[in-house]
């Protein structure tokens, strides 16, 4: 598995994980709690954010693996 | 024959008027009530039944209810408005033990024995003398103790570790059947139920017992006990899924050669390491 693959799947499951914060960050009834999960969806946010560009510097710099 | 229709007819009238006197009286539990209201709720009874069956006079018998009734209650309102009136009414509550000693002056002045005592305080959990601190008998007579620091229970706050809050949970199905009101307290409509019955297999009909928690997740107990459900494990999923991206992300930091990207993954893998300590509480309880 090449550097950008594993990348990419790292981002998937990170994608996957920010989709369960959000659904607890609507579903959580109790206050604290639920700004809790917002903080860390923001958080996850800025991660994906991050990986995301550096996925694309990857893709600039090995094109034989784009698409993997 | 005219007197037994008289008397079925008198005992229906005193029947829904004691019972609507009681509940004027007010809504305590029999076991917490004051010796005094005891004793009116007895006084009560008899005339009543006395009256029932044409042993008094129910003229008579009407006077001495309403003042059984009316005193009460209107002792009652002056204990809320006065404290004064309220020790002199229901009395004041004796200390029983107090720096782990037994006052004997006060055990004598309620009318106690030692037995007494150790049988209460064995009904409240506390077998060892040694273990109370203090102790105190409340007017209604149940005793109280407060055990030393070192023997109470512990709690998340002794130990130190973080819980998160939970709001109460919320039955939304209840013998097979829809309770649509705290459905709408949560915010939920009947389809959400539907779905997530649909997501977990089951229909409505098979569902003793439906409860959502304070986090959402649906709990289910089935009438069918043979049945396992899987038990929401969502949040379990949530952190086990950010952990593993934190050790990969790890990874990725010494792998590569490029300083900026090393930079970089090793920030996200210590943002994201921070996060995890910051939902372990919320997320793993």
């Amino acid at each position: 598995m090449t550097v950008a693959s594993q990348v990419k799947q790292t981002l998937a499951s990170l994608k996957g994980a920010r989709g369960t914060l959000r659904v607890y960050s609507t579903q959580t009834r109790d206050d604290e709690t639920r700004s809790e999960f917002i903080d860390a969806l923001e958080e996850t946010n800025l991660i994906i954010e991050d990986l995301e560009k550096r996925l694309q510097t990857l893709e600039l710099k090995e094109p034989q693996y784009k698409g993997n | 024959m005219q007197e037994s229709a008289q008397i079925v007819l008198k005992s229906i009238a005193l029947f829904f008027l004691v019972w609507a006197a009681i509940r004027l009286m007010g809504k305590r539990n029999m076991s917490q009530i004051s010796p005094f209201n005891f004793v009116s709720y007895i006084v009560i009874a008899i005339v009543a039944a006395l009256m029932s069956i044409n042993l008094i006079n129910l003229i008579y018998g009407f006077i001495a209810l309403l003042v059984w009734v009316a005193f009460p209650i209107a002792l009652d309102y002056i204990s809320i408005k006065s404290k004064v009136m309220h020790e002199l009414i229901n009395g004041k509550e004796a200390v029983l033990i107090k720096h782990g000693k037994i006052m004997e002056e006060n055990l004598m002045s309620v009318r106690m024995t030692g037995e007494d005592l150790l049988a209460q305080l064995r009904s409240k959990n506390a077998f060892n003398m040694a273990d109370v601190e203090f102790a105190v008998m409340e007017t209604n007579g149940t005793i109280n103790p407060y055990l030393k620091s070192d023997k109470k229970p512990v709690t998340p706050h002794d130990l130190g570790i973080k819980v998160a809050p939970q709001a109460e949970p919320q039955t939304v199905v209840l013998d097979g059947n829809m309770l649509e009101e705290p459905l709408a307290s949560l915010g939920l409509n009947p389809q959400w139920l539907a779905t997530e019955l649909d997501k977990m297999g089951v229909s409505l009909e098979n569902v003793f017992l439906g409860q959502v928690d304070s986090s959402g997740d649906l709990y289910l107990d089935l009438f069918d006990d043979a049945v396992e459900l899987p038990q929401p494990k969502v949040k379990e999923m949530l952190y086990a899924t950010l952990e593993k991206s934190q050790a990969d992300l790890a990874t990725f930091a010494l792998q590569t050669e490029d300083t900026e990207a090393k930079a970089m993954f090793s920030k996200n893998s210590r943002r994201l390491e921070d996060l995890l300590n910051k939902l372990r509480p919320y997320l793993l309880h």
